[in-house]
């Protein structure tokens, strides 16, 4: 189960909106790559066209170089961002139709749904409604039932929002074990420090277009240098501000995150840091999934 | 012996199938998780779905229930009152022929009921019982009757017609004893028949009034049936709009493929009910020996059940396109009320004539119109006012025209059915150009 998703010149128009912008990229399967980008940047729109959900105005989806079709489309798994599942139905019957919606056999719907809802902790609820589930089962259920038909690729719209920290665990655990076994996995996210953890490439989109995209780790060491400082007493890094080719990226908990420019010396910093209270902290680091993120979208 | 032998081998066979599949589903298979085969069954499933849900839903299992007390309840009552009909009690005072007694007998079994003879010794007694209670008619010598109370022109309980009767039938006896006829005139006078009446014409269809009850029940069925499962289907479009998993099953499914399976789904459980409702009302006439299903009854109540399948596929397409332009439960609302009017027109137009006794030109006219016509024509049928050919050709027709609204229908669906935030408006959907 390998393949390969190209999305090429996509282009999307609402009346004087355009959603999508001859957006351009792969997903290759074997990894996890995050669908990144600002509310309204046509993420949801690039993932509808997927599915033939939305008509595009110019461009064309491929599945290892071939137009997706019904049946190619019915081997693709979708969770999409306003969860999708009958509120009065059985949380295992709907795992099973939906499966068998996809093409399965009825014994094998009904063997991977039950397979599936005990693997996510739902094997007690397999009898419940899904209206009486809370957002984070609720969650689980749509994921089950976007997996039970052994995808080739997975599509996940915004797939760990609202969860606690042992639903993310969760989805994340089986979202890598997919894509080890050949998967071709995708999802949205806001929740950047989540998918730098998850995820090995990225995919930054803004106003339809392409903005970024490449390996976590070479975006994560690429561009000028940063420092990680901390000086008690000074949370707000006012002994920064003022640095000569000096940025501060980020500041929160204390910690000053500078971005250096290139003929900058970081024995200046030092000294500068130092004079300014108590250093306990400075570190060169990398660059985080949301430096990348701001610094992308300017 | 073979039936029985028969019945073993398809419990047996049943048994052994549901056992089968009992075990496939407990046992894991080793074949292929995967089954890319085309999902011809995808509209099967879709109805399947449906299906199962509605059966099971609380609102379809009381519902059900509400109809068949009802139609219970128009069968079984009506013959009650009438086997329990109270023998009416005559007292005799002096000499009664027999021939004067039979005149009494005869007027008791033309209406239906029995009679009861007690001699009295007197007038005056008799009187007494009456005014007690104890008797509805004294005979006095033959040819004098007496009641309690004066029989009203406008009368027309048992009591009355059989006292009516009598006086009648009495009269004649009295006459043929003033005329001093022999023992073998009377006789010949009594087993008279009426002379045969030639016509021009054949005889006009008859408009006996259980045939008007059985249409108007008729078009009452299809109303009440039409509405609900419209309603559902209406219902079951927004919601699955509304909760998003609209967008699950067209990651899977042809828009055409999911809306198929929805309205044969409910389609098959509405014929399923209508069905049940017909079956079980011609079971209990049967069974408590109601005279409501004779004559033209059963075409009716036959045409009753063609006209929901036909008015269900003609109004189903029409509320799965509004419910897919619909996104809550007020707009639904909105989107309903104008849908609702021609059904309510038909149903009005359609009621109004059942119970005039004559079929309007009106009714003639919407009979052949297909929104109107799953009211009018079961009308039509009920009063033999339709032809065969007839009421083909309105069939016909209507399945034209929903061929044509199916389609129209299923192209407002596909482009609306993913549009969220506000409603979408109808224009915006039938135009080429679709934003």
């Amino acid at each position: 189960m390998s393949g390969q998703l190209e999305l090429e010149g996509l282009t999307r128009r609402f009346g004087t909106v355009t959603a999508l912008d001859h957006l351009s990229f792969t997903v290759p399967s074997g990894q996890v790559i995050g669908f990144l980008g600002p509310n309204g940047a046509g993420k949801t729109t690039t993932m509808r066209a997927v599915f033939g959900l939305t008509d595009l105005d110019a461009g064309v989806v491929t599945w290892n170089g071939a137009p997706i079709g019904d049946a190619q489309r019915r081997r693709f798994g979708y969770m999409p961002e306003e969860r999708g599942l009958y509120p009065g139905m059985l949380v295992g019957e709907q795992v099973e139709y939906l499966a068998r919606l996809h093409g399965m056999s009825p014994h094998d719907g009904y063997r991977e749904a039950a397979s599936w809802l005990e693997r996510l902790g739902l094997a007690d609820r397999v009898r419940s409604k899904v209206e009486t589930l809370s957002h984070g089962n609720q969650q689980r259920v749509q994921l089950a039932a976007a997996l039970a038909h052994h995808p080739e690729m997975l599509l996940l719209d915004e797939p760990l929002a609202g969860l606690d920290p042992a639903g993310i665990d969760a989805i994340s655990e089986v979202l890598v074990e997919q894509a080890r076994a050949g998967c071709c996995v995708l999802l949205s996210s806001h929740q950047l420090d989540q998918v730098e953890d998850l995820c090995e490439s990225v995919t930054i989109i803004d106003h339809g277009r392409l903005v970024v995209s490449g390996r976590v780790d070479d975006l994560a060491t690429s561009g000028p240098r940063r420092l990680v400082v901390r000086v008690d007493g000074d949370r707000d890094a006012q002994w920064a501000r003022n640095l000569p080719g000096v940025t501060i990226s980020e500041v929160g908990g204390g910690e000053a995150r500078l971005v250096l420019d290139a003929g900058v010396d970081s024995d200046a910093v030092l000294r500068a840091a130092t004079l300014a209270g108590r250093l306990t902290e400075f570190v060169f680091a990398r660059r985080r999934l949301s430096e990348v993120f701001r610094e992308a979208l300017g | 012996m073979k039936p029985t032998l028969l019945v073993i081998a398809v419990i047996a066979a049943v048994t052994l199938r549901i056992w089968l599949w009992r075990r496939r589903r407990r046992t894991p298979a080793a074949r292929d998780h995967t089954n890319w085969g085309p999902v011809h069954g995808g509209v099967g499933l879709v109805a399947a779905r449906e299906m199962r849900e509605r059966f099971r839903s609380r609102i379809f299992l009381v519902g059900t229930a509400i109809i068949l007390a009802v139609v219970a309840a128009a069968i079984v009552i009506p013959t009650l009152n009438s086997g329990k009909t109270t023998p009416e009690r005559v007292g005799v005072v002096g000499n009664l022929s027999a021939g004067a007694r039979s005149a009494v007998e005869s007027s008791a079994t033309s209406n239906a009921t029995t009679v009861h003879f007690r001699t009295v010794a007197t007038s005056t007694q008799a009187a007494t019982d009456l005014r007690a209670g104890l008797l509805d008619l004294v005979v006095i010598d033959g040819r004098t009757l007496e009641v309690n109370t004066a029989i009203s022109p406008s009368d027309s309980s048992t009591n009355a017609s059989f006292i009516q009767a009598v006086a009648q039938n009495l009269s004649y006896v009295v006459a043929f004893q003033d005329a001093h006829l022999t023992a073998a005139q009377v006789h010949t006078l009594e087993i008279s028949k009426a002379l045969p009446v030639a016509s021009l014409q054949p005889a006009k269809p008859s408009r006996a009034s259980h045939v008007n009850s059985v249409a108007l029940t008729g078009v009452i069925l299809i109303f009440v049936m039409l509405s609900q499962y419209n309603t559902w289907i209406l219902i079951g479009v927004m919601e699955e709009k509304s909760s998003r998993v609209i967008e699950v099953l067209l990651s899977a499914l042809r828009p055409i493929q999911l809306l198929s399976g929805k309205v044969a789904g409910i389609g098959l459980v509405a014929f399923a009910q209508a069905t049940l409702i017909v079956v079980f009302a011609l079971s209990l006439s049967k069974g408590v020996g109601s005279n409501l299903f004779h004559g033209t009854a059963p075409l009716v109540l036959a045409s009753t059940i063609v006209w929901l399948v036909v008015g269900y596929a003609f109004y189903c397409w029409v509320y799965a396109a509004a419910g897919s332009m619909a996104e809550r439960q007020d707009q639904v609302q909105t989107l309903a009320f104008p849908l609702s009017l021609p059904m309510i027109f038909g149903y009005i137009v359609a009621l109004t004539g059942a119970s005039s006794g004559a079929p309007s030109e009106l009714v003639k006219v919407l009979a052949y119109l297909p929104p109107t016509a799953p009211f009018a024509m079961p009308v039509l049928v009920g009063f033999s006012a339709v032809t065969w050919w007839e009421f083909a050709a309105s069939v016909v027709f209507s399945l034209v025209c929903t061929i044509g609204v199916a389609q129209l229908a299923a192209r407002i669906y596909r482009r609306a059915i993913l549009r969220t935030g506000r409603r979408v408006k109808i224009r915006e959907v039938v135009s080429r150009r679709v934003a």
